[in-house]
């Protein structure tokens, strides 16, 4: 199988690899980039841990292969701090806590993400549907709805 | 979990990626979102040599209004569909299957076209190739047997697509382009009804565009699922009225949507159509809900999309 040349930009810094097409893109993220704040949980698509923002757009990166991405500009949960502050979601997040046993944080934060910059004060009704694309099975949905609507508030 | 070995290949035109297809002799799948190839990938359920992108296509991503119609491009997103203003005021039964397919991550990457075409599923078909092997192979496997009900000589897989539905309720065709060239035919008409190869797609062949009659219509869908955020449809009914008769359309249940025609708006009509619904619909126990309960909601489901497309404006 051949390899392919891959260039894309992951949270701001520019990556050139060389990749199986058949490799997808959570691999290369947690593998090659030691990014893990990309989770795998059921690696079809169905639970959203691996969600990763791919050009404005959130992205189960489980269903994406690494050729796909070329060109684009990604951005994972480590991509959040900027200068050592944290991203006012990953504040409100530790403040609510919103996190039990953590595996689905990163999905939770990256969907929530892509929401508050495409939608700068979103309703609770906005942030419950939006976040339904993200399965958090110790079921503390509560706290994480609630952090979203705090980082949105801080944000404006 | 890995995906088997393939290659990637990024076509820039429909006519290059008639090509690619050729090039593997026919052993290569076509690649829109990938939101429902790439698990049939994982499990082995589906194994190409190749995976053919179509993403960079760009005649395939545009929504237009033509004379008599609005095509939509198969590679136009979910998400992006759902929020199109033509879409929302003249199809309210589109527009409420694309807010009720997946959740609004897989809505973003997953696109009409690759809606329409997912393959059929099935509770004892979309497993591990470990639990496929223990359990003895089934129909759509390739075997000589269905597990899901005993000594049947058919497939009973589900089609599980909501849009196709309201589509086909809002009397929508497709535009295809092939190695043969190019045909237009109606969306219910490429339906096979058997669930071991549901489409009558010939090998090679894309789905280009989308075209619905561009006429004002009142409409709702319906879904029986268990998980509101994310669930397949258990099964799913599209209703679509415009002028003075409309369309029902039931799916979720066997290998292809069934549509039916309302001659008249009116109460005996719409007995007639639920009746008629109800007894031709023959759910098995493949799903995650009986098949008793899921032909019970097929009822439900017609009378509440017709009491809700009756309310609607006034």
């Amino acid at each position: 199988m051949k390899t392919m040349k891959v260039t894309f930009r992951v949270n701001d810094e520019k990556v050139i690899l060389k990749v199986r097409p058949c490799e997808t893109l959570l691999e290369t993220l947690r593998e090659r980039l030691d990014l893990t704040g990309v989770k795998e949980a059921c690696g079809m698509g169905a639970c959203g841990a691996c969600t990763v923002v791919v050009n404005g757009v959130p992205l189960r990166s489980c269903l994406v292969l690494t050729p796909e991405v070329d060109g684009a500009s990604i951005t994972t949960v480590e991509g959040l701090r900027k200068d050592g502050k944290l991203h006012p979601l990953q504040e409100a997040f530790m403040e609510k806590g919103a996190v039990q046993c953590g595996f689905c944080t990163s999905g939770m934060i990256m969907t929530a993400k892509a929401l508050l910059d495409r939608d700068k004060r979103p309703t609770k009704k906005r942030i419950i549907k939006t976040l339904s694309s993200n399965i958090c099975r110790c079921t503390g949905y509560k706290k994480i709805v609630e952090a979203v609507e705090e980082a949105g508030k801080k944000r404006v | 979990m890995i995906l088997p070995k393939l290659e990637y290949k990024k076509a820039g035109n429909i006519a290059e990626a008639i090509a690619f297809y050729g090039s593997y002799n026919g052993q290569a799948l076509y690649l829109a979102g990938g939101t429902d190839l790439i698990p049939l990938v994982k499990l082995r359920l589906s194994t190409p040599k190749a995976l053919i992108d179509l993403k960079g296509i760009e005649e395939l991503k545009a929504v237009s209004r033509q004379s008599g119609w609005l095509g939509i491009g198969a590679n136009v997103t979910l998400f992006e569909l759902k929020n199109n203003n033509t879409v929302r005021e003249y199809f309210p039964a589109l527009s409420k299957s694309l807010d009720a397919t997946s959740c609004e991550t897989l809505q973003m990457r997953g696109t009409i076209g690759g809606n329409v075409l997912q393959d059929t599923r099935c509770l004892l078909y979309n497993k591990s190739p470990e639990w496929r092997t223990a359990r003895g192979f089934c129909y759509k496997m390739g075997g000589e047997a269905c597990n899901a009900v005993p000594n049947a000589k058919a497939c009973f897989s589900n089609y599980c697509s909501d849009n196709a539905l309201s589509l086909i309720a809002l009397s929508a065709s497709v535009k295809l382009a092939g190695p043969q060239g190019e045909r237009k035919m109606k969306l219910e008409k490429i339906f096979s009804g058997d669930g071991r190869k549901p489409f009558t797609l010939m090998p090679g062949e894309i789905l280009k565009e989308i075209l619905i009659p561009m006429k004002r219509s009142k409409g709702a869908y319906e879904k029986l699922r268990v998980r509101d955020s994310i669930d397949y449809p258990l099964l799913g009914v599209a209703v679509s009225v415009k002028g003075g008769t409309g369309r029902v359309c039931v799916g979720g249940i066997g290998a292809m949507p069934l549509a039916y025609t309302l001659k008249k708006i009116d109460n005996s009509t719409f007995k007639d159509i639920t009746e008629k619904v109800y007894s031709n619909a023959r759910p098995v126990s493949n799903a995650t809900l009986p098949p008793d309960y899921r032909k019970k909601m097929v009822g439900v489901l017609v009378q509440r999309a017709i009491k809700k497309v009756l309310k609607e404006g006034k």
